[in-house]
């Protein structure tokens, strides 16, 4: 009768412990994922994805690239947090006339090329049509600089390879050495930091799988021009959304925006 | 004919009377005769009076004045009047036959014969009237004139190769050589060319004082029925390699109204280019514009050419040679940003396969920090903008985009003034929130120099810097902001600047497609003097440029060109963008000089010209030097070296030269090099062509007005072959030296005996109508 207790006791507490222990793994991804949530739907109350994009006053928008994916809106991921964020830090660390708002711009937009600089990210679902093909082969192309972000293994960089053979056939994805000028645009980054997840790292890890090392790779035209610049297995964008919160690492935090800043530089004078 | 008519009435040619004094050599027979003629009129005015018959006074007034007249005329006779002249003495004067021996004289113009065929003719065939009637009077003494003056035996067998002609110079010359002898006059038988450069006015001068006539016989036509012709070409002496030349020549013809003629430009015999004109009336000149690219470095002598027609009278005007240096060198412009903007990216982009052009990038990113690009070396631009003249000169083009004249210094935006007014560089200013008037430029020494008037009521520079530290997003918003479509103006459809396309009609189209960009700094009106070259159909100025001082500045308030690379509406592989870039940037530098430049005035020598050879030296300020140990050295078309100092010229600050005689036909290369002790500051090539003129076969018409004005302002008289019988008669009397008087009878003259007979048939004939006789 006593052991009987004892058990049931003892199943109590180890339940309680693991909905306790449950409750404070989950409590930032739902954290995370209710403000996302609530930041999309009133911006998506706002506006809608723009059509018909105009330039404006301003001298540089972070164009953020629409494109089809298996997945829905997989482009949107950390959007617009992301975005804003790192805009407010552009706009405080250097001397750019760059609009504080998010842009997103579908890839088979005409009015891509406005925005000569662009980003994407969570490629590992992208399935572009072919006017997107053609539409970000003619961005590139004419001078437009892409950024790819926020992607992990080697499932999603072979769907990326995939991807721009469409794009880009003949042109090779080959690494990015660090004498490249472009990690000495404004900041001189000397080592390539693998950037976690706001949610990874509060689990204590910066990857999200086993032996995904960051890597810098990117896609020069003809000229030796660099049109594409890769960042693998790592997150910038997710540290652009947190870098605000005391619990996110600083380190990692300024690397992201010291890359940011120095892709933004690199692209605008190149 | 109206001489001829003169004669016959006359009696003497219109010559003698200008020549003659009228005198009267009266007899005592004469006197009498006079007095009984007096006494008869006199008898004849009584009778008329007091025998009236059936006459009217009319009648009687009329038949008075008729035999009055007539007696008037009868007792003008027996006055004996006389013409006095002074004529020279036969054999006791001498005469100057100058002889034209120049290359236009073998023009075959009279009927296809040589314009030569008729001084041999006439001065050279001893059984030519003119020819004996001169040799009978005057002791002749033949030259023969072209560049040079030469006494000769006789006007035979000259060879008429002549590359050049000076008129004036040969009848000073000869003049001289005749000084000690009584002279007669001068015969100048010519087709008039003078390519001389000083005024022909001041050559007769001498001949004026002197008191020699100069009588001028002009051979050949005054107008071709058919002939086309290339007037002088308007070419830069030094290009870049690669640079889009534009070349202005004038074509003018006779005979061929209406018809087209395709002007080639050659290489060594390549053809580079080709432009079709359609010829305008008879006469007028048109104005062509040929573009070719000199592909080929070091001196190239371009032809421009057309080709002759079987009919026309002279070919060997249709062709025109201009000497161009081209340069494989890299011209060095700086380009200040004052923050990351799309138009520096693209801009660099455009011109990155220029291998002429190197555009130093210095961008500020933040406040005092700066991002350098295509530098040359390590240390170029490592304390940001330049500080010293020294460093800002060195380039030969200065580019400001978005940077407000508050970052320079007061020193520094004179420093950029002196650029371009003592340096002799290229400024250009893009346009941006922080340019112009926006920017604080106004009333600054940069404004002086830029083309465009810059409003003042805009902010000093010193305050649009504080609004900038105080709230950068408040300057760049707000203001004036436009989105225009860009037209090239009249001249901006020509200026090598703004050809977007391989000739100026495709230039022309491709501007109306390019895609609209925005302009946030409203200019709308330029300097006197400066040149707009795109405009909007607002009106604003999108870009002008004007020279200043040594140099030029442009202005570009354009903020986002990159659109005509970008638009949507731009294929990928559309050039527009690159090209304009590329063609604006080589304008720009062009012409900026270095420290050392090496010249030569003459475009062309001749063999045993003397050659002179200019060079101007400065330090690295531009500051004018005449310590300089320069030095050219001179390589001849054979391969041989001279070393030749220069000297100071005293003239010009920092302005040195050199002579040498040019004996070998082909090309000279000159190379000057300039030091101050041990230190080179610079050298320089430069080029000569030497090789016999042909300016001869250019304007080789008869200049008529041109010999009418010798003879006229020396007393003397024009003749053409039509004329020139009357040569020797004229000389005669109106020639200088030894003369004596002579006295030619005049009341023997036909007028006045035809006068006579009308007068007393005519007094006859009325009284007879009348009923009075």
């Amino acid at each position: 009768m006593r052991s009987r207790r004892m058990k049931r006791l003892a199943f109590v507490a180890v339940a309680l412990a693991a909905v306790g222990l449950a409750s404070l793994g989950a409590a930032p991804g739902a954290e995370i994922e209710a403000e996302q949530t609530d930041f999309r739907r009133i911006l998506d109350q706002r506006r809608e994805i723009q059509k018909d994009a105009k330039p404006g006053p301003s001298e540089f928008y972070f164009t953020r690239g629409v494109y089809s994916s298996w997945r829905r809106y997989s482009w949107a991921v950390d959007y617009p947090k992301a975005d804003v964020q790192f805009l407010a830090a552009v706009n405080t660390l250097i001397d750019v006339d760059a609009s504080d708002e998010e842009n997103a711009v579908r890839l088979d937009d005409p009015g891509l090329r406005r925005f000569p600089f662009l980003y994407i990210l969570e490629i590992a679902d992208m399935a572009l049509t072919p006017p997107e093909v053609v539409g970000l082969r003619n961005y590139l192309l004419a001078g437009g600089f892409l950024v790819v972000d926020d992607f992990w293994g080697s499932y999603a960089y072979a769907n990326f390879e995939r991807q721009m053979r469409q794009v880009l056939p003949g042109h090779q994805i080959v690494d990015v050495p660090m004498e490249h000028p472009i990690f000495n645009a404004v900041y001189r980054i000397d080592e390539i930091l693998q950037v976690p997840a706001f949610g990874n790292w509060w689990g204590g890890v910066t990857t999200e799988c086993r032996g995904c090392d960051v890597f810098a790779r990117g896609i020069f035209d003809e000229k030796e021009r660099l049109m594409v610049f890769i960042n693998g297995n790592t997150d910038l964008g997710d540290a652009w959304e947190w870098f605000e919160r005391p619990e996110y690492p600083l380190q990692y935090s300024s690397f992201a925006v010291q890359m940011g800043i120095n892709f933004i530089v690199y692209s605008m004078s190149h | 004919m109206f001489e001829a008519l003169f004669e016959f009435l006359f009696k003497y040619r219109p010559l003698i009377f200008q020549q003659g004094e009228l005198a009267f050599r009266t007899s005592f027979v004469g006197y009498v005769s006079v007095a009984l003629a007096g006494v008869a009129a006199l008898l004849m005015l009584r009778t008329y009076r007091q025998v009236r018959g059936n006459s009217r006074p009319a009648d009687r007034v009329l038949l008075t004045a008729l035999r009055v007249a007539a007696l008037a005329v009868l007792t003008l006779c027996l006055l004996r009047p006389v013409l006095v002249l002074s004529a020279v003495v036969p054999q006791e004067n001498f005469l100057g036959v100058l002889i034209d021996d120049s290359r236009s004289m073998q023009i075959a113009d009279q009927d296809g014969r040589p314009r030569y065929e008729f001084v041999e003719s006439t001065f050279a065939n001893p059984d030519s009237e003119v020819y004996s009637a001169l040799n009978e009077r005057f002791a002749l003494r033949f030259f023969s004139y072209s560049s040079d003056t030469d006494r000769i035996s006789t006007a035979d067998g000259l060879a008429y190769a002549g590359t050049r002609t000076h008129l004036g110079r040969a009848l000073n010359r000869v003049n001289e050589e005749l000084a000690g002898v009584p002279l007669s006059g001068l015969v100048v038988v010519t087709d008039g060319a003078d390519n001389a450069d000083e005024g022909l006015g001041e050559s007769l001068l001498p001949l004026q004082a002197s008191g020699v006539p100069v009588f001028t016989v002009g051979v050949g036509r005054e107008a071709y029925d058919r002939d086309i012709q290339l007037g002088r070409v308007e070419a830069p002496r030094r290009v870049l390699k690669g640079a889009s030349i534009s070349v202005e020549l004038m074509v003018t013809h006779r005979g061929y109204r209406g018809e087209t003629v395709t002007v080639q430009v050659e290489d060594e015999g390549r053809i580079v280019g080709t432009e079709d004109v359609v010829l305008p009336a008879d006469g007028d000149p048109q104005t062509v514009r040929v573009r070719f690219t000199a592909s080929d470095e070091g001196p190239r002598l371009f032809s421009f050419r057309v080709s002759p027609r079987s009919d026309e009278m002279v070919t060997q005007n249709n062709v025109r040679e201009a000497l161009v240096v081209v340069e494989d060198r890299s011209q060095e412009i700086l380009y200040f940003e004052g923050e990351p903007r799309w138009e520096v990216k693209f801009l660099l982009r455009g011109v990155q396969d220029d291998e002429n052009l190197r555009v130093a990038l210095l961008q500020r990113t933040a406040e005092n920090k700066f991002y350098r690009r295509n530098l040359e070396g390590p240390d170029e631009l490592v304390g940001g903008f330049p500080r010293t003249r020294a460093e800002l000169f060195r380039y030969q083009g200065l580019i400001l985009g978005s940077i407000e004249a508050g970052h320079f210094t007061p020193d520094q935006l004179r420093m950029i003034a002196d650029f371009v007014n003592h340096r002799g560089g290229g400024l250009l200013m893009l346009g941006s929130h922080r340019s112009f008037v926006e920017g604080g430029y106004a009333g600054t020494p940069v404004a002086e120099v830029l083309p465009v008037v810059l409003d003042q009521l805009g902010d000093g520079p010193e305050d649009a810097s504080a609004e900038r530290s105080a709230d950068p997003s408040r300057s760049r918003r707000g203001g004036f902001y436009q989105e225009v479509s860009v037209q090239p103006t009249r001249a901006g459809a020509t200026h090598p600047s703004t050809l977007i396309a391989d000739t100026e009609a495709a230039s022309l189209e491709r501007w109306k497609t390019v895609p609209p960009v925005t302009v946030v700094n409203p200019i709308t009106e330029v300097k006197p003097g400066a040149t707009t070259l795109l405009t909007t159909p607002e009106d604003l100025v999108v870009l002008a440029f004007q020279r200043y001082g040594a140099g030029k500045s442009m202005a570009f308030p354009v903020q986002d060109s990159w659109m005509w690379q970008m638009h949507a509406d731009v294929p990928v592989d559309d050039m527009t963008h690159e090209t304009f870039w590329r063609r604006l940037l080589r304008w720009l530098a062009d012409g900026a000089p270095d420290q050392v430049m090496a010249s030569v005035p003459q475009e062309r020598a001749e063999p045993g010209e003397l050659v002179t050879v200019l060079a101007a030296v400065g330090d690295e300020n531009y500051e004018e030097l005449n310590n300089s140990n320069v030095v050219a050295v001179v390589s001849d078309p054979a391969g041989g070296l001279v070393e030749l100092p220069m000297e100071w010229t005293a003239e010009k600050d920092g302005e040195y030269r050199a002579t040498f005689t040019a004996a070998t036909e082909g090309f000279y290369d000159i190379r000057v090099e300039a030091t101050v002790g041990d230190e080179l500051l610079g050298e320089d090539t430069t080029y000569v062509q030497v090789a016999p003129s042909d300016s001869e076969f250019y304007d080789s018409t008869m200049r008529a007005s041109l010999l009418q004005r010798v003879a006229e302002e020396t007393g003397g008289r024009f003749y053409t072959p039509d004329t020139v019988d009357n040569l020797p008669d004229d000389i005669q009397y109106v020639g200088s030296g030894v003369t004596v008087v002579e006295e030619r009878d005049l009341w023997d003259m036909p007028l006045l005996l035809i006068l006579l007979v009308s007068l007393v048939l005519g007094e006859w004939g009325y009284r007879r109508v009348r009923g009075l006789a």
